[in-house]
């Protein structure tokens, strides 16, 4: 039971995140995509500084890569452009997309950090999923002419 | 319409930097915790939000004095929630150090996770949550939403 319990919760943040992406998107179309950007860091900031007080989980890590601190860089860019698109592509094909890019570039970043070439389930998955991303666009097109 | 293709490509490309944020981040993880690693990730971000708003806001605002437009300048109408979605923001990252640390793998956090997205992007559309603008979801939606959902899978859980 309890891994249902997990699963849902699992589920759950998917509709956390949505919310994350629905709150920027709505703010970057009045005051600008860097700007959201900036709001939705400095208020996510305030708020882990609060979490990590209350759980008293202050862990400087020892000998830290610097590549480790490149999340930061790329989050702040993440949240710019998605915030961009968010209100233009809608809710629903914004989270499709974003999700392709994210699945097919988390298969070319394992490729190049591991070192393997990725298996044949992984590409089928790729293929799969670009498939997704065309019939998309061929609903696309036809809007477009009506 | 090159308007909406270029929209179409900056989505993907906004998954292609989240997968690198996540990649960063969980290195940074492995030798802290999930919890310091998204806050030390939002304290850098935050910097490099500012220097984009000053490095950008420079020339926006120059076009804009230009332009003379009003359109959407108007501040004092946005209801002030929506200066918080960093909150559920980094709430996700907690939420997920929860699941993965309980008896759901990575693999299955992610895995639900895609699907609660996907859930609560059709029913933002449908209701226009938070006063997004209604969007009707018609047959082909569900076609495209099992091809990436069932793509993601096969990338999840076959193995790197």
């Amino acid at each position: 039971m309890t891994v249902l319990l997990y699963v849902f919760l699992a589920f759950l943040n998917g509709a956390v995140i949505g919310t994350s992406r629905a709150l920027n998107g709505r703010l970057s179309s009045a005051i600008g995509p860097f700007k959201a950007s900036l709001w939705n860091h400095v208020v996510g900031f305030v708020f882990l500084t609060v979490a990590l007080v209350v759980l008293g989980q202050w862990e400087w890590g020892a000998s830290v890569p610097w590549a480790a601190y490149l999340g930061g860089f790329f989050g702040a860019l993440f949240v710019a452009v998605n915030s961009y698109v968010f209100p233009r592509l809608g809710a629903m094909h914004a989270a499709l997309l974003v999700i392709s890019g994210q699945m097919i570039a988390a298969v070319l970043i394992d490729w190049q950090a591991g070192g393997e070439s990725p298996t044949g389930l992984r590409c089928l998955g790729v293929a799969v999923v670009l498939l997704g991303i065309y019939l998309s666009q061929t609903r696309r097109g036809k809007e477009d002419r009506k | 319409m090159f308007g909406r293709s270029t929209d179409w490509v900056l989505g993907i490309a906004a998954g292609a930097l989240l997968a690198l944020m996540i990649h960063y981040n969980s290195l940074l993880a492995e030798h802290t915790t999930p919890t310091f690693a998204s806050w030390t990730a939002h304290g850098l971000g935050a910097v490099v939000a500012l220097l984009l708003v000053l490095l950008t806001g420079a020339r926006l605002s120059r076009r804009r004095r230009a332009d003379q437009e009003g359109g959407e300048r108007t501040p004092a109408r946005l209801p002030r929630w929506v200066y918080l979605g960093g909150i559920p923001g980094a709430f996700t990252v907690i939420l997920a150090a929860v699941t993965v640390n309980g008896s759901l793998s990575l693999s299955g956090t992610i895995a639900m996770m895609l699907v609660g997205q996907i859930v609560f992007g059709l029913v933002s559309d449908h209701f226009g949550l938070f006063s997004s603008p209604k969007r009707r979801i018609v047959p082909m939606d569900g076609l495209v939403a099992l091809c990436v959902l069932a793509g993601s899978a096969l990338i999840i859980f076959g193995g790197s």
